[in-house]
């Protein structure tokens, strides 16, 4: 039997657990998750909350949002913007959030080149006129990769007490046949394919209603359009940019260059650490050391073997001189995180110039060990 | 001053202010965890739920959100986010509107400006917020018929006669704000649903707000705020950082956000936004790395201590949602793979609900993990232990350890303390800011406001310089440096106490430094008039104990001070030691850290230091202004929270002994959690007097109270509870006893900011400004003195708000007084930013909590035995 939702028996009201929305919200991520599209857009994202979920699949770099109602996208859009911690350690991927004002009647090319778009409890809202438009729209015209479109399931809606319509705002609720030849034609019509699920399973005896909210995954059978193609696309815009955040990204020369001089530091400054702490515990046993380097730190652990597999070459050992450790710039570069960053020694030479204080020959980075 | 001593008396920077529970927070706690805690058991440790089943929670760090949502303003054009709420409920008022009590005070009701010293012409860092003339606001009620429930719904079902109401409204469900009036006092409009039922909405006029009333300014407040997020600023704590051009600083591991604080309040004369120039701390470290690295530092038996040490009482802001919590403990026993119970009764391990709610990896499976209490309700939390990944923690602020290491300040400064030129440029880039944004400028225009684009200018006073009064001499010192150790270099002192008898304890690694101590001393104290005997010299092992056993040993009853040089600043030595000679054994001590002698260079300076120290502590008395005012008694309070411990707080209390304010009676009042602090402060007001009459033979006829560690927001408490007390104390001494009684609230941490204008130049302005016009508040009966100089950065004046005053005393002469106060100060041979009885109170209150924990021994009290 299915776990997802109760049945409690005297009112008889169906309940999901988690709720309905949340199913409908984490299908899309599941999606995401399974086919890694880089370009979403959400089509009627109201308050956003599918986006701002969205917002944390690594694979994602652009997000859009459309709706017809400016006011309920700008209620929480601000919760789509980059968080401290996102500026703190910029991540490796790039992600634009960008949120529009218009409707899903109109061709706007912003909404061109998309990989997924997702049109979740949309279509029942849509006048006549306007669902008429809808397919050459989303799919002649934004043409996507992959289009998942939920509406409810009106058969379901007998289990719902005292339900004859969801939402007042509900211009329709199609049963799943309704549905599917809609779909049907629209994906024949503009040459994808599509397949039928859901959520929201039917309690135990009434599995012949179907889900309570039914989905239609639509594929395009087609080959992405060329750049050619799409440029003879109009060019004109009608929505209105209400929102758009850039996310900071290493992708970005300035946040990268900040990484690079910040790790710089930090390596040079935990050899020096190393260094000095040699020295001083040269008559320590050293067993003991080991030892309780292993119960807390593994990944400490292998930064000084790393250490010591990396300095075997002469040239690269840093070295103290007075008050003053001088760290090659080889040493630090050799270093996992440091490379993995900068790619090229002469990037790492480019990017800490001015910024990290070197030896005269620019070779190592030096810290003075006086204020210790 | 030793090292130790001036990082102590030092003030937190307000980036590192921990929300203090005003005094009367107690019984709203309580009454709060007695609510039923509904199906979640109350100790059942959370992780914070996600920001979607939180509308409205995001970004606020200390407000409680107790009111529904749906009270709140909604306003229009995405002003729904925040709402009156906000600020309503029992979220605190941080800018204490309301509490009026100039009202009381009969003899400033037509003025309360002083009229001494000589003219300055200043700017701050204000601006008027001005509208339209004949500008209000009106407040209108909605109601619907039938009865509709959904808010959205209502509001769309209202917004259907944009025609009528306009586009720019504020609506919140049920009240609606508008600048405009509507034609009828009552209107009544039809809208239809989406499945056709016709609701009527009546729409009643209840109020036309004019410009000055307080929701109006709380309005104002909700607007400009909204207006910051418009220019993409980000909110962290109370005020907004430009995230997008950050200051790193990698060799801390650092970031500096520039922002801005504001606030919009009725002044003096006009409403204005003040806005300062705020500089967030944000470390791009996180807990982990942090534990990480102390590892590497400290032996492994005294990690975890280090770690509870170094990061219990941090404010850590979480990767994955905009939040910032306490640390309050550390689960050393849990680990990420910990499960919890989810709102809907799954458990889930800490990893998995990371991965799967916001694609957060946790690598380090070992970590122990981070306790968060939350005291208040914040969202739709309940109060109880948060758990926290030390992984996806970052650090802010500062620690104890960094503030103290100079390097890191000198290097943080550079950024963060702006010299007045460049901060009035800094300042002045928000509201072009504001005047450049097309969609701000809209807003405003649409609410009929705007903003000055100049900052305020005005007159403020210049008060004339103090004597320095010595054994009859008088100096005059430079009032540009407000300093005058150079001038009273050599001078005979009021009140010497010899040094007849006295220990001096060092390791035996610093004998030599002792013995040149002993030499600088025998060179410095004579001509201050200090007779000194060669000290009782004690060589010890460099262990607690040691130190402990030899003060055991060697005091006697003749012993004047005892005088320790410490190997190094490791505090528990250094408390140990204070414990027993504040507590067990009293007597007056001199402890020093071996490197502050070490430097020959400074030697002669720092051994007079410590003679000026040392005698201060023996009873001893260095020099004094003229005090015309007879008769009165002035006290000083300040706080200390513990906020390692959390546990207790202390205040100190210092009052005055005799005519020329160069004695003093100290006492505190050690208090536990909930407890109120007035209790022990009456206490100490009794034994003050107790002291003042065995001095002086008779009871004082005036008392001056300056109170200090006033959080913001506690003003009211304070108005309708402790000053009660205190009358209920005078009252208690005596039938005829009927002193005036005069109480002023000190505030040092105040975003008010005022330049100097000379000759084209913005400068800090002089020692001795007193400002108490325009930028202050009506209902008030306050003033502003910068009495301290800066060397670099903007000077921070004082805000002194005199909140009960019987005194007839004319506000010049209060300024005047309170100026003077502030030359009092034994540990400093210049002016500071208090009076002296502050700051004499703030040091006790420290030593106290920092390291003695318990009530002094009262035979000290009547010397400065903790400067």
């Amino acid at each position: 039997m299915d776990k997802n939702f109760q049945e409690e028996p005297f009112t008889r009201t169906i309940k999901f657990t988690p709720p309905l929305y949340k199913q409908r919200y984490q299908f899309i991520k599941d999606l995401v998750g399974k086919y890694k599209p880089k370009k979403v857009a959400d089509l009627g994202c109201a308050d956003c909350t599918l986006l701002w979920m969205l917002k944390f699949c690594s694979c994602i770099e652009v997000l859009a949002g459309l709706d017809i109602c400016a006011s309920v996208m700008k209620e929480k859009m601000h919760r789509l913007s980059p968080l401290p911690g996102d500026y703190l350690q910029p991540s490796e991927r790039s992600l634009t959030v960008t949120l529009h004002h218009g409707s899903v009647a109109h061709k706007d090319p912003c909404m061109l080149g998309f990989d997924l778009v997702t049109c979740i409890e949309l279509i029942e809202h849509l006048e006549q006129s306007e669902l008429k438009k809808f397919p050459e729209v989303v799919f002649g015209f934004m043409a996507p990769s992959m289009v998942v479109i939920s509406t409810p399931n009106s058969e379901f809606n007998p289990l719902l007490p005292g339900v004859t319509c969801r939402h007042p705002d509900h211009k329709f609720e199609w049963n799943r046949a309704q549905f599917q030849s809609w779909a049907l034609e629209t994906a024949r019509r503009y040459d994808y394919s599509v397949e039928f699920t859901g959520v929201g399973h039917p309690p135990t005896g009434m599995e012949n209603v179907g889900f309570c909210t039914q989905i239609g995954v639509f594929v395009r059978k087609y080959p992405q359009t060329s750049e050619s193609a799409q440029s003879e696309k109009p060019t004109e815009t009608v929505y209105k940019t209400v929102f758009k955040a850039v996310y900071p990204s290493l992708k970005n020369e300035k946040y990268l260059q900040n990484a690079v001089v910040s790790e710089v530091i930090l390596t040079a400054q935990i050899i020096k650490r190393s260094l000095s702490d040699h020295l001083m515990s040269e008559h320590e046993d050293y067993n003991d050391t080991t030892e309780r380097k292993s119960k807390f730190q593994p990944s400490m652990n292998c930064f000084s073997e790393d250490l010591g597999k990396l300095v075997v070459e002469k040239s690269m050992e840093p070295f103290v001189n007075g008050n003053v450790v001088y760290i090659p710039l080889k040493t630090i570069f050799s270093f996992p995180k440091v490379n993995r960053l900068c790619g090229t020694f002469e990037k790492l030479c480019k990017f800490i110039a001015g910024k990290v204080t070197l030896s005269s020959d620019r070779s190592a980075v030096v810290l003075n060990t006086e204020h210790e | 001053m030793t090292g130790r001593a001036r990082a102590r008396a030092r003030g937190r920077p307000p980036g590192q202010e921990t929300a203090i529970p005003p005094v009367g927070a107690a019984s709203v706690q309580q009454t709060l965890s007695s609510q039923p805690p509904g199906r979640r058991q109350p100790q059942q440790p959370r992780v914070p739920p996600s920001v979607s089943e939180e509308p409205g929670g995001r970004g606020r760090q200390r407000g409680p959100q107790s009111v529904p949502k749906t009270i709140g303003l909604q306003i229009s054009a995405g002003f729904q986010e925040l709402s009156l709420a906000d600020r309503g409920g029992r979220r605190r008022d941080f800018h204490d509107l309301g509490v009026n009590t100039r009202q009381a005070i009969e003899h400033v009701q037509e003025s309360k400006t002083g009229s001494s010293g000589i003219m300055i012409k200043l700017t701050t860092n204000y601006f008027r917020l001005t509208s339209r003339p004949q500008w209000a606001l009106f407040q209108y009620h909605v109601g619907y018929s039938p009865e509709m429930e959904a808010r959205r719904l209502r509001s769309a079902l209202l917004f259907q006669h944009e025609e009528l109401i306009g586009k720019t409204r504020a609506f919140d469900g049920s009240i609606l704000f508008l600048p405009k009036k509507l034609g009828n006092k009552v209107t009544e409009v039809f809208s239809r649903t989406r499945n056709g039922e016709d609701v009527k909405i009546t729409i009643t006029l209840t109020n036309e707000l004019p410009p000055t009333s307080p929701t109006c300014l709380q309005f104002y407040n909700i607007i400009f705020r909204r207006l910051l997020k418009m220019l993409n600023l980000q909110q962290i704590g109370r005020n907004y950082y430009n995230p997008s051009d950050p200051i790193s600083i990698p060799n801390h591991r650092l970031m500096v956000w520039p922002g801005f604080t504001s606030s919009i309040l009725q002044y003096e004369e006009s409403i204005m936004l003040c806005t300062d120039v705020s500089h967030k701390v944000l470390r791009s470290e996180t807990v982990l790395d942090f534990m990480y690295s102390l590892y590497y530092q400290v032996e492994e038996q005294r990690f975890r201590d280090a770690c509870a040490k170094e990061l219990i009482g941090l404010i850590v802001l979480t990767k994955y949602n905009n939040r910032t919590y306490r640390v309050d403990d550390i689960d050393w026993d849990a680990n990420p793979q910990c499960t919890f119970r989810k709102a809907d009764g799954s458990e889930i391990s800490y990893v998995d609900y990371y991965k799967r709610q916001y694609n957060q990896e946790i690598t380090d499976l070992n970590q122990p993990v981070l306790i968060s209490q939350c005291r208040r309700k914040r969202g739709s939390m309940m109060p109880g232990p948060v758990v926290l990944i030390p992984e996806l923690c970052f650090l802010t602020g500062l620690t104890e350890k960094m503030r103290n290491d100079f390097n890191m300040m000198k290097d943080l400064a550079i950024h963060t303390r702006l010299p007045p030129e460049q901060r009035q440029r800094e300042i002045g880039r928000l509201i072009d800011y504001i005047q450049k944004d097309d969609n701000v400028q809209k807003e405003l225009r649409d609410w009929g406001l705007s903003f000055d684009s100049n900052l305020l200018s005005f007159t403020g006073r210049v008060v004339q310089g103090e004597k320095i009064l010595q054994s009859g001499n008088a100096f005059d010192y430079n009032p540009q440096f407000a300093d005058w150790s150079r001038e009273t270099r050599g001078a005979p002192l009021i009140c010497a106490k010899p040094l007849d008898n006295w220990l001096l304890i060092y390791t035996r690694r610093n004998y030599d430094i002792a013995n040149t101590l002993l030499q600088n001393l025998f060179k410095v104290t004579p001509s201050m008039g200090i007779r000194m005997n060669k000290a009782t010299m004690i060589e010890v092992d460099d262990r607690t104990e040691a130190y402990l056993r030899v003060l055991q040993q060697s005091i006697t009853p003749d012993t004047n001070i005892a005088v320790c040089i410490l190997s190094s600043s490791r505090k528990d030595k250094y408390d140990a030691i204070k414990k027993y000679l504040c507590t067990d054994c009293p007597i007056p001590s001199q402890c020093v850290i071996a490197r502050t002698l070490s430097k020959p260079q400074t030697a002669m300076a720092i051994a007079t230091k410590i003679a000026l120290q040392m005698n201060c502590k023996m009873g001893g008395e260095l020099w004094s202004v003229e005090i015309p005012l007879k008769q009165v008694m002035v006290v000083g309070i300040d706080c200390y929270h513990d906020t390692l411990s959390g546990k207790q707080s202390i205040a100190g209390f210092v009052a005055s002994l005799n005519q020329t304010m160069t004695r003093w009676f100290s006492r505190c009042a050690v208090q536990g959690r909930g407890q109120e602090l007035v209790d022990g402060l009456k206490a100490c007001l009794q034994t003050a007097l107790r002291d003042w009459f065995k001095w002086n033979k008779y009871l004082p006829s005036r008392i001056i109270v300056y109170r200090d560690g006033v959080g913001d927001g506690q003003l009211n408490t304070l108005v309708n509870y402790e000053v009660p007390q205190f009358l209920d104390c005078l009252k208690s001494v005596g039938k005829d006893y009927n002193p005036r009684l005069t109480v002023i609230v000190v505030k040092k941490r105040v975003n008010t900011r005022f330049f100097a204008q000379c000759s084209g130049a913005l400068k800090n302005p002089p020692p001795g400004t007193v400002v108490d016009v325009e930028v202050t508040r009506p209902e008030w009966y306050d003033f502003f003195i910068v009495s301290q100089a800066v060397r670099n950065g903007c000077v921070a004046p004082t805000h002194y708000n005199v909140i009960y005053d019987t005194s007839k005393l004319k506000p010049d002469h209060v300024q005047r007084l309170t100026y003077k106060l502030c030359h009092m100060y034994y540990n400093w041979s210049g002016v500071i930013r208090v009076p002296a009885p502050c700051q004499y109170a703030h040091k006790l209150a420290f030593l106290v909590g920092q390291s003695i924990h318990r009530e002094p021994n009262l035979l000290l009290s009547d010397r400065l035995y903790y400067l």
